[in-house]
């Protein structure tokens, strides 16, 4: 049972800014995901949270207690680490008791609790083995683990998957969503992975360069995002951004023409439009939004990535899997016109 | 397939050549030391060299009946783990805060400590039999422990910091959230994890400590608190002129308390424990 507030949280270190003004309010069980580019403040946040630093300004409060000079060891929170930092020197069994015998759990509790944490994520083989001689999927269950034996108030997640292949990493994903629903203890995950950020959130926090760019559910992110740094960071392929200007209420730039946008601004705009909402018409459409020469062609089994130059600019597209063409070829694009988002070019924010 | 195997046959035949040669070429003065040892006096000096000498076990009785051998051993021995025991007790918790914490002139007291080997242990070899005279404690094994525990301090602290800066910091954020102290983590987390390093830093300081002598010499004026080093330099000056078997033996008792307990401990020696705990 937790609710996290943050309050206006700085963090500098001299002058170099770290996070800045950050204002997150996590609701009990949420799932919420830090997600942002390295360097962006989201392992920053993370740790003040668990009371490995301390920021600079604002307050942290969990259940409307301020947490700011409560020590690290005195909160109630349990933290994986991206490089797992098992005790080398300990068993899986005891690395699993660690935080029992530290917070004084009675003896008598540990065997159940140590074997029940293990079962959760089916380690009960791999007890009596160090860290070293266990593989890296193994570690990382082992470390979260130790998170959930004494089941506290708050999970801190620092990029657990990222050192885990691409087929561990989903199967991991699952099951650490499974057990935060189960045990429904307030979670913060940070991770660059932006599938990671979708699978897993309730709601997911983009920052970049120490501040938050947009909060909102995975949904909202996707399909409501508030600026260019957002649109673009999310998706894959991400959100095409197509520079050009508003006339007479159409947005123009040569081979790309959307009338009736319904904004009045002038001067420099940005288009966006996701890979996705984008088709490709026969070539005597004359209604067609946008041309281009076919730049390349990737498919990827369920689907194939249309790359079209238009001017100097390249526009992702995704087409059906039977879509056949050759470099080169001149090809007529239609827009959902539902689906289009405009940005201002110099400050990247959303013109609605 | 068979000349691939031939081949492989071979390569560990050179191998086993070539490392038995280094051992050998490494061991020699201990070989030479025990093949004078147990040599008759008069075998030792001689126009021609001497392959296979008459075994004899005179110069070993002599060292143990004329002289107190024992008691410079057990010196030797007392003095040196003394010492770094008092070395490790210190060594650690400073090697910690040097590694771990941020704090003003945390530097510079890293280089204090290490400049304190910086200089030649004769300067401070008067101020030091005065110290200890005004103590009362020449003449003593105690002197010799706080001596040699002295001069190896900052060697040892140094070591360990090395090691104690590999270790990721990661492993203390975790204990910490875990809900450790300073103090628990020091002891149930780090201590264990450059277990390797203090073993290396404490038989340096062992090495060091055996071989000392300046000080030894200043501060054992007696045979009641001579040490093995001290006991060696005396036998080339005893008044039965130079007996080289003699000196072989001691010399090769000076060095096997080392020799043991590297022997004893070289699994430690190597690195590797903190392997696993971070992604390999």
């Amino acid at each position: 049972m937790a609710r996290i507030q943050l309050q206006g949280i700085q963090k500098r270190w001299g002058s170099v800014w770290g996070v800045r003004d950050v204002n997150i309010d996590i609701a009990n069980e949420e799932f919420l995901v830090l997600l942002g580019p390295s360097g962006c403040g989201k392992t920053t946040t993370m740790r003040m949270i668990a009371g490995l630093e301390d920021p600079t300004d604002g307050n942290i409060i969990v259940d409307g207690e301020i947490m700011n000079d409560v020590d690290a060891r005195d909160r109630d929170v349990a933290m994986v680490f991206q490089g797992y930092a098992l005790y080398p020197n300990m068993t899986v069994y005891e690395n699993i008791r660690f935080p029992l015998r530290m917070r004084s759990v009675p003896k008598n509790m540990h065997d159940e609790l140590v074997r029940r944490a293990a079962k959760m994520v089916e380690l009960t083989d791999f007890l009596e083995r160090k860290p070293r001689s266990l593989s890296g999927g193994q570690r990382q269950r082992a470390a979260l683990a130790r998170a959930i034996v004494r089941e506290p108030q708050v999970f801190l997640m620092d990029e657990p998957l990222s050192n885990l292949d691409a087929k561990l990493r989903q199967a991991m994903r699952v099951q650490i969503k499974h057990i935060q629903r189960e045990l429904k203890i307030t979670t913060v995950y940070v991770t660059h992975d932006q599938i990671e950020a979708m699978t897993l959130a309730d709601r997911i926090v983009i920052m970049q360069g120490g501040t938050i760019q947009q909060i909102g559910t995975p949904d909202e992110i996707y399909s409501d995002p508030a600026n260019t740094f957002v649109a673009s960071f999310i998706g894959a392929p991400p959100m095409n951004l197509i520079d050009g200007e508003i006339r007479d209420g159409s947005f123009i730039m040569p081979d790309v023409k959307v009338s009736d946008v319904g904004i009045n601004s002038l001067g420099p705009i940005k288009l966006g439009i996701r890979p996705e909402d984008c088709a490709v018409v026969s070539s005597n459409n004359s209604s067609h939004n946008l041309k281009g020469s076919v730049y390349g062609i990737e498919p990827t089994g369920d689907m194939t990535f249309l790359t079209l130059r238009v001017g100097e600019t390249n526009v992702e597209i995704k087409v059906n899997r039977e879509y056949r063409s050759e470099l080169g070829v001149q090809e007529k694009v239609v827009f959902d016109p539902k689906r289009l988002y405009f940005f201002d070019s110099d400050t990247g924010k959303r013109i609605r | 397939m068979s000349s691939t195997r031939s081949s492989k046959g071979e390569n560990l035949y050179i191998r086993y050549l070539v490392l038995g040669s280094w051992a050998l070429f490494c061991l020699m003065p201990v070989i030479w030391f025990l093949s004078i040892g147990f040599r008759p006096r008069t075998e030792i000096i001689t126009a021609r060299p001497i392959y296979f000498p008459t075994f004899s076990l005179d110069a070993w009785h002599m060292i143990w009946s004329d002289w107190p051998m024992a008691k410079y051993l057990r010196n030797s021995v007392a003095a040196i783990i003394g010492s770094v025991i008092i070395d490790l007790i210190l060594a650690i918790p400073a090697a910690y805060s040097l590694s771990r914490f941020r704090y003003r002139g945390r530097e510079d007291i890293g280089f204090y400590i290490l400049s304190t080997r910086m200089m030649a242990p004769a300067i401070v070899a008067i101020p030091i039999f005065f110290l200890f005279r005004n103590m009362g404690l020449l003449d003593t094994i105690w002197a010799l422990m706080l001596v040699y525990a002295a001069v190896n301090l900052s060697i040892v602290t140094w070591i360990i910091r090395s090691y104690m800066t590999d270790i990721p910091k990661e492993l203390e954020d975790a204990a910490r959230t875990d809900g450790a102290s300073d103090l628990r983590i020091l002891w149930e987390i780090i201590i264990p994890a450059v277990l390797p390093g203090i073993i290396t830093a404490a038989v340096i300081a062992m090495i060091f400590a055996i071989n000392e002598f300046l000080f030894t010499l200043l501060i054992a004026s007696t045979p009641d608190a001579y040490t093995m080093s001290v006991a060696l330099a005396n036998f080339t000056g005893g008044s039965d002129g130079l007996i080289y078997n003699a000196i072989a033996l001691v010399a090769f008792l000076a060095f096997m308390p080392v020799f043991l307990v590297v022997v004893a401990i070289q699994k430690h020696l190597s690195r590797g424990l903190t392997m696993g705990a971070i992604k390999g």
